[in-house]
Parts: structure tokens; sequence; C-alpha cells
């Protein structure tokens, strides 16, 4: 079964953090830049969070994320470089148009939060496992349901991606065309949509009966199959970024700017 | 006795990823003896049916349907001339009506309206459904629902079926159905081709066995042939049928598929 989860276990030292280390320098990565007021630190942010993918061997994964927000980042450049509104000192020009300094600098502090964020959580999502991260969210009090919930959709929706695969395979079978214009694909909805919601419904009655049994909503304190993900450096690394984060709002109160 | 081709499998091979080959160089023929395809999971057993049915194309290789290759036809177009039952009825049935259910194929490839109702009535008998026609499938039991998918294949008149497990979830009796289903195909002339895992089903029914073990073809020959070959079969991980292993056990040399067999065979013996 193919997983939709970006993880892939490298065995590198970011996958044997804790996922609340993450989570923390995601936090930090995005409200420090906010409370010190200067890009410098986002721009910071991104050479850390780029070093840190490397260093975990994933910074290919997210060449298929960065190129799609490429696309959308290089349309705003375009756009505020050459029609932001206060648009008065022209830097260069490309044939007729000209873009202005105003309307790039304002495009690139876009550009710079945008990378910022995406990198940063692709720090959390390219090494963390989505069921180890809602896990110890259950083990700190957490509700085990709902966590149920968040992991079951890592499992149901590649699930139902196979059962429709099977049913588009079924139906093809049955000399029904899938392929062409609109209006053959249009017909062929039903056919294909009503077993998959068919299935779905039985699976999750079954699914909700074999939770059951075996006790999910039992009100004994939970044990949990899998050890915590954590390691001996994520209390250091957590109290690190506290420092940090306390130390930006020292310097932003105190007023040194 | 020679046979008529009906599907010829040439050099085939086919791989999911590269570097991962999945069938191995298939070459076979394929004539209207009903012929079971066993092996372990893995083998190949469901990737090779869905090559049969278009439903993936082969990395090399061809296979041959009446002579034409098939892979100069679409997928529905190749749908009038083999049929497969999937394994799940589920996967499947969307109308609300059995009838409707089963006439959806036949109108699919291209039958009036009134053929295919003719044709979808022969079949719901066949399967032993006459008078749930107006019934909505998933108000049936599992095994009548299979059994509606085998009526919807059997409907499009096609010359090959393929069976993907018939007998996952039928009972004494559902099974007893499907082996004379399978044999009323037989004298139509339709092939028969069937994955499965049930040994005594396929000792019951099928004439020709063809083992498949890590993409390529272990053995192939005549039910009896096959399953008298007790170390091949563990090979491939397979057990023998039951009737075949306890005649075995108990010192003869004859091989017996089933206690049909045995018993006209002891009949005889003592007179």
């Amino acid at each position: 079964m193919k997983s939709i989860s970006l993880y892939e276990e490298k065995g590198s030292l970011l996958n044997k953090l804790a996922p609340e280390s993450k989570i923390l320098y995601i936090i930090i990565a995005l409200l420090l830049p906010v409370i010190m007021g200067s890009r410098w630190v986002s721009i910071g942010f991104i050479a850390v969070s780029f070093f840190l993918l490397l260093i975990s061997k994933v910074l290919r994964k997210t060449v298929p994320i960065l190129s799609i927000s490429g696309f959308v980042l290089l349309t705003v450049v375009i756009i505020q470089g050459i029609f932001r509104a206060g648009n008065v000192t022209p830097v260069f020009a490309v044939g007729p148009v000209s873009f202005y300094k105003e309307g790039l600098m304002f495009a690139f502090e876009i550009v710079v939060n945008v990378l910022n964020i995406l990198l940063s959580f692709c720090v959390l999502i390219l090494t963390a496992k989505p069921s180890d991260i809602v896990e110890n969210f259950v083990r700190k009090g957490f509700s085990p349901r709902f966590g149920y919930v968040f992991i079951s959709v890592f499992q149901i929706v590649p699930q139902m991606t196979e059962t429709m695969s099977t049913i588009t395979d079924a139906q093809r079978s049955r000399g029904m065309e899938t392929e062409g214009n609109l209006l053959v694909r249009i017909k062929a909805f039903g056919p294909l949509i009503s077993p998959v919601v068919m299935s779905s419904l039985i699976n999750t009655r079954e699914r909700a009966l074999a939770l059951e049994v075996r006790g999910f909503n039992a009100r004994n304190k939970k044990t949990f199959l899998n050890d915590e993900k954590k390691c001996g450096a994520d209390k250091y690394i957590q109290l690190g970024m506290l420092a940090m984060l306390i130390a930006g709002i020292v310097w932003r109160v105190a007023g040194w700017r | 006795m020679e046979q008529k081709n009906i599907l010829e499998i040439k050099d085939l091979h086919f791989s999911y990823n590269k570097g991962d080959e999945i069938l191995k160089g298939l070459n076979f023929s394929l004539d209207d003896r009903t012929t079971a395809i066993i092996g372990q999971n893995g083998a190949g057993k469901t990737t090779f049916v869905k090559l049969l049915k278009g439903l993936l194309r082969p990395t090399c290789g061809s296979i041959l349907f009446e002579g034409k290759d098939i892979s100069t036809m679409t997928v529905a177009q190749l749908a009038r001339h083999i049929g497969m039952v999937f394994q799940n009825p589920n996967d499947q049935i969307f109308k609300n009506r059995v009838l409707d259910e089963v006439m959806y194929g036949p109108l699919k490839i291209g039958m009036s309206e009134t053929v295919a109702k003719e044709k979808s009535m022969a079949a719901l008998e066949l399967v032993g459904l006459s008078g749930f026609e107006d019934k909505n499938p998933y108000d049936l039991g599992l095994s009548s629902r299979k059994l509606v998918a085998i009526a919807s294949i059997i409907a499009m008149d096609t010359k090959v079926i393929i069976f993907d497990e018939p007998t996952i979830a039928q009972d004494f009796y559902g099974k007893e159905r499907i082996k004379s289903v399978i044999r009323k195909l037989r004298s139509e002339g339709v092939t028969v081709i069937t994955i499965i895992h049930d040994m005594d089903f396929v000792a019951d029914v099928f004439e020709r066995v063809i083992v498949f073990a890590k993409g390529g073809v272990l053995l192939d020959g005549s039910a009896k042939d096959v399953f008298a070959d007790e170390a091949i079969l563990k090979e491939a991980y397979l057990e023998q049928p039951n009737v075949t292993k306890l005649c075995q056990n108990l010192g003869y040399e004859e091989v017996f598929l089933n206690t049909d067999e045995f018993v006209t065979y002891w009949r005889k013996k003592t007179g």
C-alpha cells in the first residue's frame, strides 16, 4: 500500500529526535522573526532548515514542494514588482515593463516568509512519522479518540485509493470507458463512486466493531505499543529553543533597537 | 485431440518497478479446457490475469487472443471477448436492482436491450438467482452477491471468463453452484480460467492446472499429473487436494482427485 505520508526513515539525527522538538522548532522559526522584527532572522532560519534537511538526507523531497510554491511565488514577484501601489524607483526593465524597487522588496519579504514556513514544516513532516507525532501528543494528554482519527486518515486514504483502482479495473472489465472526454468521464462517475461509498460504509462499520472489540472506549489508563520517540538530546534542544525565544522577547522589550 | 488455442502467451514479461520483474517470460497457450492457475501469494497470478484483461500492459512480449495481439485493443473492447469476475463483488456492484446490475455489462458492450435482458435472465438462472431480479444486491448476503457478480460477467457472453478466487466466502451450496456454472460454461465452449487457492475445488472441476512460482511456470499439465507431484507442489508452497493426500497416505499407487473418483475405483475393485 502506498503511503500518503512524506516521512521516510533514514536513521538520521532528526529521525531520532522527538516530534515535539521539531514542532517547537517550527514555532520559534515562525515567532522569532515576528518578535524581533527582522527579515534577517527569517533568512537565518531558512538557512538552518536547509542545513537540517540536508543532514537528514531529505532535501531532495522538498523539491516538488518548493517548485509548486516557487511558481506561485514567482507570480507574486512579477505582480508586486510591476504593479504594487507606491512603486516609484525603477530597478530594471524587461522590454517595455519596468520592475520597481518597492514592489520587489515587498515581494522579497513575502518569499522569505513563505520559504521559512514551508521549510520549517518540512523539517517536521519529512522526518517525523505521523503516528509518532500523534502518539506523543496522546501521551501528553491529547484525547486518544481524536488521536486515532488523525492517524486513521493516513491508513484510510491509501486504502480508499486502492479500492478505487480495483473498482475502476472491475468496471473497465465490464466494458466501461473511463478515459476520454469530459462526457465519458462524467458517465463513468456513478459506476465508480457508488461501490467506493458502499464499501467505505461497510468498512467503517467493521472498523468500529473491530476497535470496540479491542477496547477502544475502555476507561482504563492506556499503554502504548511503541516506545516513546525521543532521545537524550531532546531535553537540551527544547530548553535551548525556549531560551532563544525568551532571549528574543527580552531583546525586543528592552528596546535595544 | 488437437486443441484450439484461444489465448497465446508469448515471452511475457512484466514489472511494476524497473529491475523488479514480476513475470519473467511466460510461454504457453490456453485452450478451451478449464484451467486453474495456482501458486503462492506473490507468484504473479493476479498480475498475469490483469495482463490478460489488458488492465496492465506487458513490459515485453505479447498476448494473442484468437491470433490477434490484445495490445491493439482497449480494455473496453477486450471486454467483449474476455470477462473477469473480481474477487470482491462489492468492487463492481452499483445498481440497486440485481437485473440492472447484470445488464450493465452486456449493454456496455453493445448488446440491444432485449438481448441483454435475455442473456441476463439466463445468467441469473444459471447461478440460481431467478426470482431475485428486483432485489437490491446489497440486501443479499455476500455469497449471493458474488453470484450476482458472476452472472453479470456470464451475461456478457464472452469467449473467455476469468474467475478470481471464486470460492471465497462460499459455503458448500455456493461452491457446488459455482462448480455447475463452470461445467455449464465449459459445455458451451467458454474457456474458463481461474486463479485460486482452494485445491479441492480445483481437483473437482478443472482439467488443466498451471503452477506459478516466482514469476514463472513451475508445472503445467492435467490436474491429475500436477497434483501427483507432491515434491514440486511443496516447492511452490502448495498442498495436494485432501483426497489425493489421503489416498497417497493410504498407500494407493493411483492418483485420485476427489471422492467420486475414488469411490468409483473402489466399487470397481471390490465388485
